[in-house]
């Protein structure tokens, strides 16, 4: 099956909005999830899931404690603060923006 | 402050980065198990599920890596790691190391302490109120930019000028004594001075004890905002003609002499025999505007009553009384004031034509002693500054071809690492941090070192002066700026030299460096030649120095043994302390000399005492002398010279005392001497001169000329205009120590009329034990007098020829030595490079059956080369600088064959040491080990 990279930079916003909807969650449910919800269409390389949760970490987006997952396995687990979710409406704007003036570009052929 | 949250979180990281990265690390562990799991589940086999996980996840390590860059410590980590990593490799070469800090530690300390003194000395602001606005006055006149002005000048310049908000006069210090001093421990013996060889006469323990007292005007502490720290400063009041004698005490003085008594205000100090009392102690370390801090400060007006100036002296436009310095008002600059003093200048001139001819006004900064180096002494500050600059250049160049040589060990180093996917920047980096390793390490070293040097400078140089010259209160701790800036400038030398074979290094072909190539045969560094001529010239400069400074010491030694012409070991020179300080009449001074000779003569070990106008070493008295019955000059001068001899007026037992020879004749009876007879005694150089191949007896000498001469005031010269020749003594030694004099006139010397403050005690051995008891009789025959005291023998140090060629030799050997040891560490460096080079040949000549010496030969020869040249060089610059040297070396030969070979052989010596440690190296080479290098 195919699978579409990414859009450059559009990484943080999946991860921001992933944690926005399902509150704690863990990296591998992030990487998971992101796939299920769009079908397995959008594919996370699932370790560049960490270096960009370091980088929200640095940022002050989101906050990370350990806990313990279902199997009890021990796990990190992020949640969006209130910066991540001011940055997470940044980012959702300028996406609408970017994809709306694609879309007319598109469209206007 | 967004960005100050931020830098918490990075900084919190970077605490606990172990257990981050152990947190991260089981994350991605977890992350891939759990894939590994649904794939697992969703059918695939254990194997392929967990290849599947890996490659969904992607490379682990890189990611890892990522994670942990993002935080941004990276760099630090990396420095940290270069430190780890360059301390480890200087502790491998632990020889390299420590040479390389040495010789850097040593030239940053130099220049450190050099440039901080100074900056001490010239270019610190003063320690008063608002420093900037002072200015200096200076007299100018044609020939002297810097005079000081008479006190009727300053007087119209302070009453005048309008440029100045105050105008103060500081009017030199005097050495005064007082009877009112508590006793003193004997003086520290100044420990550098007696190590170069230097005795200069000390004060009599047991006598009175000078101090010394500044002059300043009564507007000069309130124009300083001087603030007492007990009683009150000197106020113009106390300057008047009827003032109240006053004087106001250094903190220094008052802690030395009175323990810190605060019931010293208000009491009455004799200065001179004359009352003052003290109204007030400055603090500790007070300089105001002086160089060194006097005992005491006392008004201008004073003078007159310690009796260092005359009232007539004080009012005369010709006597100079001071240096001026005034406070500018707000808003007036340097060239305002400067324009309005040579106007006040022109005033002066048209009123007083005769004493203020040529005369006119300068004006310079006062905030600093700047003003104080005149044009003379800027080139010897400029010498010094340049010779220290130089020795850091020398440690710099030092450290860099220690560096070069050591880069050649390392070339493969390097090339491995490349290999090995090392980045060229990150390589670089690695090399840099080494050698600003070395350059922090030999600024640790340097920076207490230059601590240790400023205090030998300063604080030994200054206990060596008389305490009664005032103290010297320098602040001596290294200057930080010029640290930093030396530090920088050897950092800089070393990141030059350690960088630019690493460039070389790192671009090589990590091919044929892994191959070693640089081994063989025939390859040579085209560098090798410049180096070969960086030693050559070394070595040249060391040896002219080394041999300079065995001359120099060698002459000065010789100085020692010469014989003057009279017995300077048993023989004690006394000379009372400016006893006209004392106002004591004619009598008195003649019954203190009888006094003086008649207990000192009956002291157990004295043979006799005898009175002498001036003693017989250091003679700087002239006078005129010629024929009396001579129409012609005499022949001995061409031209229409006048003849000139030294003199001094003697007791008749001078001759014995001092055992200078009478050769003919005889010597004078008291009663010619009291009789003021017209006879005198004169040195065999003189017969010669004058009546040569005559009988010298009884002729007839014209000593001095009637119109007198000016040339010393003060003391009148002696006119006689026929004078009998009854003695001719042996030669002396007295007016230049480097050769016999070539006249000396023995006049007599009247006990009842006539006064000197010389005395000369002829002991029956050494006259040193004999001096503190000597004291002890000057104290109970008048304890006011101070008086300064030595061997004779000892007094040679103080020729002007000998302390040059004394000080010189020291200097130049500490230099020479310090730049032998420089050249030989370069000799070293390259002779090992040069083995390094020719491992691979030498293993092949060794596994063809070669020698070790034979091996050896080609290794010290090449090393030897440059030395030899060097030093045939040296021995030829150095016979050119000789000459120059000649006049002070006391008869040795400039071309001293001790000094030149001894001198030459000796390095020569140090440098094939310097050469065989390293080339012995070659003679261990492992011939398997070098071949299989292939």
């Amino acid at each position: 099956m195919h699978r579409d990279e990414i859009l450059l930079g559009t990484l943080y916003l999946l991860i921001l909005q992933t944690l926005a909807r399902s509150g704690e969650m863990h990296g591998y449910e992030i990487a998971s999830s992101i796939q299920r919800i769009s079908e397995d269409v959008l594919q996370v390389e699932e370790g560049s899931l960490y270096p960009a949760l370091q980088r929200m970490l640095i940022k002050g987006w989101v906050t990370a404690k350990w806990g313990t997952t279902a199997g009890n396995r021990r796990a990190r687990y992020y949640q969006l603060t209130a910066l991540g979710r001011k940055q997470l409406d940044a980012e959702m704007s300028q996406f609408e923006r970017v994809i709306g003036a694609t879309t007319r570009v598109i469209e206007a052929v | 402050m967004i960005w100050l949250g931020e830098f918490a979180r990075r900084f919190r990281m970077l605490i606990h980065r172990r257990e981050f990265d152990a947190d991260l690390e089981e994350e991605i562990r977890l992350h891939i198990e759990l894939r590994q799991q649904e794939e697992f589940q969703s059918g695939m086999t254990a194997y392929d599920a967990q290849a599947a996980a890996r490659r969904r996840f992607g490379n682990t390590m890189y990611l890892k890596e990522e994670s942990h860059i993002a935080w941004g410590w990276e760099w630090l980590e990396n420095v940290a790691q270069d430190v780890r990593y360059g301390l480890r490799t200087l502790r491998k070469s632990p020889g390299f190391t420590a040479v390389a800090i040495l010789t850097l530690a040593v030239g940053i300390a130099v220049n450190t302490t050099v440039f901080t003194a100074f900056d001490a000395l010239f270019l610190r602001p003063r320690p008063v109120k608002d420093p900037n606005s002072l200015a200096s006055i200076f007299r100018t006149t044609p020939g002297e930019p810097r005079g000081g002005f008479s006190y009727p000048e300053y007087l119209y310049y302070r009453d005048n000028s309008r440029a100045f908000s105050d105008l103060s006069l500081f009017a030199f210090g005097m050495a005064v004594t007082s009877s009112d001093l508590p006793a003193t421990s004997p003086g520290v013996v100044p420990r550098v001075a007696g190590a170069v060889g230097f005795q200069l006469p000390q004060l009599l323990q047991g006598s009175a004890q000078p101090i010394m007292c500044f002059f300043v005007s009564g507007n000069y502490f309130p124009m300083l905002g001087a603030a007492p720290l007990l009683g009150r400063i000197l106020l113009p009041e106390d300057d008047q003609a009827n003032a109240t004698p006053v004087v106001l005490m250094s903190g220094n003085s008052w802690q030395r002499h009175f323990h810190s008594d605060p019931h010293v205000v208000g009491s009455t100090l004799h200065l001179n025999g004359a009352a003052f009392t003290v109204i007030g102690v400055t603090p500790l370390d007070y300089l105001a505007t002086a160089s060194s801090i006097p005992d005491l400060w006392a008004p201008v007006s004073a003078k007159i009553a310690i009796g260092t100036a005359t009232r007539q002296e004080l009012e005369n436009r010709l006597v100079i009384a001071g240096f001026p310095m005034g406070r500018l008002k707000p808003g007036v600059t340097l060239s305002d004031a400067q324009a309005e003093l040579g106007v006040l200048a022109a005033q002066l001139r048209t009123q007083y034509p005769e004493a203020e001819r040529n005369m006119t006004a300068g004006v310079a900064s006062g905030r600093s002693n700047l003003a104080a180096l005149d044009s003379d002494a800027w080139p010897v500050v400029i010498a010094a500054m340049s010779a220290v600059a130089l020795l850091l250049l020398i440690a710099c160049a030092n450290v860099a071809s220690l560096l070069l040589a050591r880069a050649v060990a390392r070339r493969k180093e390097i090339a491995v690492r490349l290999a090995l996917g090392a980045g060229r920047w990150r390589l670089l980096r690695q090399l840099l941090t080494e050698s600003i390793l070395l350059g922090i390490l030999a600024g640790a070293l340097g920076l207490p070192l230059a601590g240790w040097m400023l205090h030998l400078l300063i604080v030994e140089i200054a206990s060596a002066l008389p305490s009664f010259w005032g103290t010297i209160a320098l602040e001596i701790n290294p200057d930080i700026r010029i640290f930093a800036y030396t530090l920088f400038v050897s950092c800089a030398a070393g990141i030059a030299f350690g960088l630019t074979p690493a460039l070389q290094a790192s671009k090589a072909d990590v091919n044929s460096a892994l191959k070693d190539d640089s081994t063989a045969f025939g390859y040579r560094l085209s560098r090798s030649w410049l180096r070969g001529l960086l030693i050559a010239s070394q070595m040249a400069a060391c040896l002219v120095l080394l041999i300079s400074s065995a001359l120099l010491l060698r002459g000065s030694q010789r100085a020692l043994k010469i014989d003057p012409g009279y017995n300077a070991k048993s023989v004690a020179f006394l000379e009372m302390y400016d006893p006209k300080n004392l106002h004591y009449s004619q009598s008195q001074l003649l019954q203190l000399n009888r006094d003086l000779i008649h207990s000192i003569v009956s002291l157990p070990g004295v043979r006799s005492v005898s009175q002498a106008s001036r003693g017989p070493i250091g003679g700087n008295r002239w006078v005129a002398v010629a024929r009396a019955d001579a129409t012609s000059p005499p022949h001995s001068t061409g031209g229409g010279e006048t003849p000139l001899a030294g003199y001094s007026y003697v007791t008749p037992n001078y001759f014995d005392t001092l055992g200078i020879p009478i050769v003919r004749g005889r010597t004078f009876t008291p009663r010619e001497a009291d009789g003021r007879a017209h006879v005198v005694v004169i040195s065999e150089a003189t017969a010669r001169r004058f009546w040569p191949g005559e009988e010298p007896i009884g002729k007839l000498l014209k000593i001095g000329s009637e119109k007198g001469s000016t040339s010393f005031p003060g003391e009148r010269d002696p006119f006689v205009a026929s004078s009998v020749v009854i003695g001719i003594a042996g030669d002396v030694r007295s007016m230049d120590l480097r050769r016999l004099d070539e006249s000396y006139l023995y006049l007599p010397l009247s006990q009842s009329r006539q006064w000197t403050s010389i005395l000369l005690v002829r002991a029956d051995g050494n006259p040193t034990p004999l001096l503190p008891v000597i004291g002890r009789e000057f104290r109970r025959v008048d304890a006011n007098l101070p008086v300064l005291a030595a061997p004779l023998n000892t007094m040679v140090s103080m020729d002007p020829y000998f302390v040059v060629s004394r000080i010189g030799g020291v200097l130049a050997s500490i230099v020479g030595a310090l730049g032998l040891l420089l050249a030989c560490l370069g000799v070293y460096g390259v002779v090992s490079y040069s083995v390094v080079q020719r491992t691979r040949e030498i293993g092949i000549r060794m596994a063809l059956g070669a020698q070790s010496v034979q091996v050896l030969r080609p290794v010290v020869t090449e090393g030897l080369r440059p030395i030899l040249f060097g030093v045939a060089l040296g021995v030829l610059a150095s016979a050119g600088v000789s000459r120059a040297l000649s006049a002070t070396l006391f008869g040795l030969s400039p071309l001293d064959p001790a000094s030149f070979a001894g001198v030459s052989l000796l390095l020569i010596a140090i440098a094939l040491l310097a050469t065989w440690l390293p080339a012995r190296r070659a003679t261990r080479v492992d011939p398997m080990l070098a071949l299989r290098y292939e």
